[in-house]
């Protein structure tokens, strides 16, 4: 029967004609999208553990896992006899369901986002704390000596160049290199 | 000197063909999870009848690993190793089945529900 089956490792939808399937001696079948996910399958990784799967972004919890959204696709293996009307009503409402997805997964981003920026903000103030204790115990005085000249040197080199005057390689001239 | 080696450095196994080729296919975390760690069947493992085409007759069995061993000797050293604590450890972690697969991927299974007979059928 054709049917768009999952990818065992990445879980991305294998179409009828695409990628491989691999028959356990249990009787077990391992479809693949790709060779990139069958070889890895044949290294024996968990794709719990491989950052680029669906699994582990799931297990993670960078993505949407308990959601009314996703409780609609269902493998079935009782046969419906064909009704037009049906079919119409499912269309439509597998759209709507789809728009529905779609705004919820962008509100989990959010809020998924939002938390994170404010962990990256508490760390990042945390490190530049610690690196401003650590330079007034020791290398204070130091530093301010040592930036002060340079600054000066900066600007006098800048107050000097000037296109009117000759030289410099900046100025148009009839000199030959 | 230029630089020597960058990959290869710590004896990853990068064969995949060798690896999994069909005869030397060693069994799935998942199978010794399901199956061979069931007290019933790892008893029926680690007791096996003498079979002259195993490693050490098939009488040094370790399950986890499911490998075989020359001697009693070489599989106590083997279950000290870290070879085999790592994989100890792998299997104490939670399956991965193709049923999470497909849950990862938003595809779920439909609940068998109780058949219903209409009336039109029984008489």
């Amino acid at each position: 029967m054709v049917r768009v089956e999952k990818c065992y490792f990445c879980s991305t939808s294998v179409y009828p004609g695409h990628g491989t399937a691999f028959v356990r001696n249990d009787s077990k079948v391992f479809r693949f999208c790709t060779s990139k996910c069958h070889k890895n399958f044949k290294m024996k990784r968990n794709p719990r553990k491989v950052r680029w799967t669906k699994a582990f972004r799931k297990a993670a919890g960078k993505e949407m896992t308990i959601d009314s959204t996703l409780d609609f696709e269902k493998r079935r293996n009782i046969p419906v006899r064909y009704d037009r009307e049906l079919v119409q009503t499912t269309i439509k409402a597998m759209k709507r369901v789809g728009e529905i997805k779609k705004r919820r997964e962008l509100a989990f981003w959010k809020t998924r986002m939002a938390a994170s920026r404010d962990k990256h903000r508490a760390h990042r103030k945390k490190t530049l704390e610690a690196a401003k204790a650590s330079a007034v115990k020791g290398l204070l005085k130091p530093t301010v000596v040592s930036e002060s000249p340079k600054i000066r040197e900066k600007i006098k080199a800048t107050k000097s160049r000037s296109a009117l005057v000759q030289g410099e390689g900046r100025s148009m001239g009839m000199d030959v290199d | 000197m230029g630089r020597l080696r960058r990959s290869r450095a710590h004896h990853a196994r990068r064969d995949v063909h060798r690896a999994a080729r069909t005869r030397v296919r060693a069994r799935d975390i998942d199978q010794i999870q399901f199956e061979d760690l069931d007290p019933k069947r790892r008893a029926e493992l680690e007791a096996q009848p003498l079979d002259h085409e195993l490693p050490g007759l098939g009488q040094h069995y370790c399950v986890e690993c499911a490998k075989y061993y020359e001697t009693d000797e070489a599989l106590k050293s083997h279950w000290r190793s870290k070879v085999h604590k790592r994989r100890v450890k792998q299997l104490k972690e939670k399956p991965y089945t193709i049923e999470e697969a497909e849950m990862a991927a938003g595809l779920g299974r439909e609940q068998r529900k109780p058949r219903v007979t209409s009336m039109e059928d029984i008489t």
